[in-house]
């Protein structure tokens, strides 16, 4: 046994001040971890999941990285916006921004939504984050920060498996962000779980597009379980869409090409098979949202 | 060694206390500061029982690391114990026998507290929703939410 009791009591914690000190915090320490409000972390540190070294505790920079922004045909929320913020802004009780009121609903515990946080739920990177497909149905891109500078992601590249992202070690989150589509799109989440607060999802679906005189414009489809165990869009099914009308025969078969396209795993919460049904129905739901 | 200093005004009253970094908010409140009305269920996040106040907001002090409410307001049931709305929240929970073993009661309150000092009109759906995120396994909630409905109706 390499570490045979990890004493949590040694972590050291960093309580940087401002962006640019937490920054430089992470660049000179490899072994440090972020925490933001802690909702999803704080459980796993304390069960032994994961055992840091180091924190850097974000929690404090709220003056500068919480935020809902909407200038020039873009959305901006920052990392540190919690849920129940998010649900106050306006935009999100528009048509085409359903999806997120859908999800926000659907989000843990009133409690939880007073804590955790928007950047938290993309990093914490698992399929039982609701908001990743919502934002990957936005095509969002996430914003990194380190003492080099910013530079743009997009989320699909950004999460890339189970608690896994690609970032560089110095690089912080510090953004998440979509370019509003026109109000002509409509939008929809659909949860699907044992009860209806703290759900723990079998499976979730986010569907945003645009159908116009029954054709379908334009569609983005995404889910927390398409081929692996992170949220993925459901890219062959969108493209089978685009383009046709949207009558029962259309929507058949691409219940059909969805099935294909998934490629799911049983677990002690729900078989595969049971997944894909439900996952087929919440596809047919989701197009006769957007056909009305 | 306790490592870390903490600010933090607790039901009116600024208190600095040491802590580990493993310490959660609810240890502080309970042991340091002796709040036992704050009860650990899960200790997970999942049950609500541990609702305190933070800034105004119900959060769960068994998922907050205690060097997190640095510089940040705590409210207990201990702090609101004289306020006239909480006190007719607990007679009208003692009317509604809305607690069996009395376990859940304080987050129940605090939750209900909350959503009536947020919000001007209330209905039973809305309470539901308040009181959502905290788990009672005795009352089978319905005397709880007329408990709170009576309230919100005066
Ligand atoms: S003890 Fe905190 S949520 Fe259960
Ligand atoms: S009264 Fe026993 S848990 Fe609610």
């Amino acid at each position: 046994m390499e570490q045979a009791v990890f004493n949590l009591s040694q972590i050291e914690v960093f309580q940087p001040a401002s962006l640019k000190e937490a920054l430089k915090i992470l660049n000179d320490n490899r072994d440090a971890e972020i925490i933001a409000n802690a909702t999803d972390l704080w459980p796993r540190i304390m069960n032994g999941e994961v055992k840091p070294k180091k924190l850097v505790d974000i929690s404090g920079l709220r003056s500068e990285l919480s935020y809902v922004k909407r200038e020039k045909g873009v959305i901006r929320i920052g990392a540190l916006t919690t849920i129940s913020e998010l649900s106050e802004h306006q935009f999100v009780s528009e048509k085409r921004y359903r999806a997120f009121n859908d999800a926000i609903k659907l989000f843990g515990s009133p409690q939880i939504r007073n804590r955790a946080t928007v950047g938290g739920n993309i990093c914490a990177a698992s399929s039982s984050e609701d908001l990743i497909p919502v934002f990957l149905a936005y095509d969002a891109k996430v914003k990194l920060a380190s003492v080099d500078g910013e530079r743009i992601v997009s989320l699909d590249k950004f999460v890339v498996g189970k608690r896994e992202l690609s970032k560089r070690h110095n690089e912080m989150m510090t953004e998440v962000f979509f370019e509003e589509p026109d109000d002509g799109y409509s939008s929809v989440f659909y949860k699907i779980g044992r009860r209806n607060t703290l759900i723990i999802n079998l499976v979730n679906l986010a569907v945003v597009g645009k159908v116009q005189d029954k054709r379908v414009v334009d569609i983005r489809i995404a889910a927390n379980r398409v081929k692996g165990k992170i949220p993925e869009r459901a890219r062959k099914t969108e493209e089978f869409l685009k383009g046709r009308t949207l009558d029962e025969e259309t929507i058949a078969d691409a219940q059909r090409v969805f099935g294909e396209e998934l490629s799911l795993s049983d677990d002690f919460r729900a078989s595969a098979e049971y997944r894909k049904q439900v996952l087929k129905v919440l596809l047919k739901r989701g197009l006769n949202v957007l056909g009305v | 060694m306790k490592s870390l200093l903490i600010k933090m005004n607790v039901n009116g009253v600024d208190r600095e206390v040491l802590v580990d970094p493993d310490d959660r908010l609810l240890d502080v409140l309970r042991d340091e500061l002796n709040l036992k009305s704050v009860k650990e269920g899960c200790g997970t996040g999942d049950c609500g029982i541990c609702t305190v106040l933070m800034d105004g907001k119900p959060v769960l002090s068994c998922i907050i690391p205690a060097f997190q409410a640095n510089n940040h307001k705590i409210v207990t049931l201990e702090g609101l114990n004289s306020d006239p709305t909480m006190q007719k929240i607990q007679q009208s929970f003692r009317k509604y026998q809305a607690a069996q073993c009395g376990f859940c009661t304080p987050a129940m309150e605090v939750v209900g507290w909350h959503l009536l000092n947020t919000e001007k009109k209330v209905d039973k759906n809305r309470i539901k929703e308040a009181i959502s995120g905290v788990l009672c396994r005795c009352t089978g909630y319905y005397d709880i939410v007329d408990a709170v409905y009576e309230v919100a109706q005066q």
